[in-house]
């Protein structure tokens, strides 16, 4: 490491203030503190030291999106043989090579758009790099399916890196989360390639798959739910219909089709134990949105009027099918578009949970509801603690009142 | 019952007067800074609203609709079709609605007449009034969903403009690019929240 730190250290005039390359400042300093520990001390005053700085915050969460990541590559390939019943000759080498080619160039341009946006608005601005983008940039393709358009990736992490973000002013002034910003903005307006009711269609074999043509995946479970609902015909409960195809098993272990990084709850419940022992994603959200999912569906089912509806899902289906686990970990536990206090977490996650069953059984336009039901509880969440501050503060004043 | 509660949620989340039609911008954009002038203006959106709709509807079933005259007996009078006065008459009858209410509010409670202010003759000029009386006339609504659906549409109304007020005191703290401050991001956020809103789109609270 030495002589990557002389480079920067030989190259710093021409950053600083009246050097050169002044206008670049941003870029250096976000790769010198991305590899080296800051320099910037703190020279006079009181201060606390801590080494949980925003930048190692959102190291934890990129490390906990790791596995979510390599096991949604395994899968897009596993999908991808499946479908062009290829999948008994496959060896697990073709299985992750085929998979990297859908998912990676994927992952790609999702950071090196939204990197050029970030990098801009910092030069411009003369704000620094946050780390934040290491996570928007990894969170949004994760969320996508794997046979989307890269140009589409490209327009949507270029909407939500400058309108779901940088028009705030950048990391931790925005108020809807920006991977789902830039996600919701692609799912209405791409709606075909999006929606969960309509299976994966592979038609363009990519460059090291075989000529296979128009491969199609089989719907998701949520899409075959919605479907079954719609059928007037269909009297099966609707668990039958949505496990037809996949075993409850592989909806928790993530075989199943899906967007890249959802499928696996498994992996998801991994990733909530090293974000909640780290202290970096709230448990308080978590429970609760766990908690209003279970309730608000344990109620669907008792009012739903057929077993072939979609009222009538199984409680433990919502944990294991579609986003919801992903949503929960990663999404709702967002420090910045959360709310911020306490009780605020707890009714904003309660409500996260009751708004995603309501989604995906009362509303026949979508399939999955976690992404909207996060972006609706991102817009209440200032408004819930503006009021549990305020209720705060009214309860000490009637205590001062009294005394 | 069951129909005028699947009304009402349909009227405050489904089709959200300001989040779904965008009716009622200009105070929705102009009096959202605070929460407390904000949610002030609600309520006095959500009161005037439950008297209009269901004054104008009986303006219009018994003066403008086509055969509406037939009370007087008249066979002249019954053959008028006055529906081309709608947007004139509706505007009248929403500004005499306000100017009444706000005489009753000063003569009863100083307390809510001071909290509301300004806003009070402000709202006869609010679209969000018209177009609750308009829809209410195309959609065909009996006299008692009429006062359901102004009451949950002000419910609406007051909850959309709450939570831009409540954005927009968070967004004090943040670090806007200047041009963009004031209506700029009001508008963005105006944008984002709608997306959000979609979460609803389709829910189809009529049907069942």
């Amino acid at each position: 490491m030495k002589f990557i730190a002389d480079i920067f250290d030989k190259k710093r005039p021409d950053f600083e203030k009246g050097g050169k390359l002044e206008r670049f400042y941003p870029l250096f300093e976000a790769q010198e503190t991305f590899l080296f520990v800051t320099r910037d001390k703190t020279s006079s005053g009181s201060h606390i030291r801590d080494y949980m700085d925003t930048k190692r915050l959102m190291s934890f969460v990129i490390i906990a999106l790791v596995p979510c990541l390599l096991f949604g590559i395994y899968n897009a390939g596993y999908q991808h043989h499946q479908a062009a019943g290829t999948y008994d000759s496959a060896s697990i080498v073709d299985i992750i090579v085929t998979g990297a080619t859908w998912v990676l160039p994927i992952v790609f341009v999702s950071y090196a758009v939204g990197g050029t946006c970030e990098m801009i608005f910092a030069v411009v601005r003369k704000h620094e790099i946050n780390e934040g983008f290491l996570v928007t940039g990894m969170l949004y393709p994760l969320t996508l399916p794997p046979t989307l358009d890269l140009w589409k990736v490209a327009v949507g992490v270029c909407f939500g890196v400058v309108i779901g973000k940088e028009v705030f002013g950048g990391t931790g002034m925005n108020i809807f989360n920006p991977a789902l910003t830039a996600r919701a903005f692609i799912f209405f307006a791409y709606a075909g390639d999006m929606s969960g009711d309509k299976p994966w269609i592979i038609d363009a074999p990519n460059f090291l798959a075989d000529k296979t043509e128009n491969l199609v995946v089989t719907a998701t479970p949520l899409g075959a739910a919605l479907a079954h609902s719609a059928n007037p015909l269909a009297e099966t409960p609707i668990a039958e219909a949505m496990s037809a195809n996949y075993s409850a098993m592989d909806m928790f272990l993530g075989l199943i089709p899906g967007s890249i990084g959802e499928s696996s709850t498994l992996l998801c419940i991994l990733g909530a134990g090293l974000l909640i022992a780290t202290g970096v994603g709230s448990w308080r959200i978590m429970l609760s949105t766990f908690l209003g999912c279970a309730v608000t569906a344990a109620i669907m089912n008792l009012v739903a009027d057929s077993p072939s509806s979609t009222l009538a899902i199984p409680v433990h289906y919502h944990f294991i099918i579609g986003s919801f686990a992903f949503g929960l970990v990663y999404m709702t536990t967002d420090p910045v578009s959360a709310a911020q206090t306490n009780l605020g977490k707890w009714i904003y996650g309660f409500f996260i949970g009751v708004v995603v069953v309501i989604i995906r059984c009362v509303n026949p336009a979508y399939p999955e509801g976690m992404m909207l039901a996060i972006l609706l509880m991102n817009a209440f969440a200032s408004l819930i603690d503006y009021y549990v501050v305020q209720n705060n503060v009214g309860r000490r004043m009637s205590r001062v009142a009294t005394a | 019952m069951a129909e005028h509660i699947n009304m009402a949620l349909n009227s405050i989340f489904v089709e959200n007067m300001l989040l779904a039609y965008f009716l009622g911008m200009c105070s929705f954009l102009a009096v959202s800074k605070k929460v407390s002038t904000a949610s002030g203006l609600g309520v006095a959106v959500i009161f005037v609203l439950t008297l209009t709709c269901p004054v104008n509807w009986l303006v219009n079933e018994y003066f403008l609709k086509e055969g509406a005259l037939a009370w007087t007996g008249s066979e002249q009078l019954a053959a008028l079709d006055l529906s081309y006065l709608r947007f004139l008459t509706f505007i009248a009858v929403i500004a005499a609605m306000v100017q009444v209410v706000e005489m009753f509010i000063e003569k009863t409670s100083d307390s809510l007449y001071n909290a509301l202010g300004i806003f009070l003759p402000l709202i006869t000029v609010n679209c969000a009034i018209l177009g609750a009386s308009l829809f209410q006339i195309d959609r065909e609504y009996t006299l008692v969903q009429s006062v359901n659906f102004g009451f949950s549409s002000g419910i609406g109304w007051f909850l959309a403009i709450v939570l831009l007020a409540a954005i927009r005191q968070r967004l004090r703290y943040s670090h806007i690019p200047r041009g963009l401050r004031g209506l700029g991001i009001t508008m963005l956020v105006t944008g984002l929240m709608a997306m959000a809103f979609m979460a609803f789109a389709g829910i189809d609270l009529k049907g069942n």
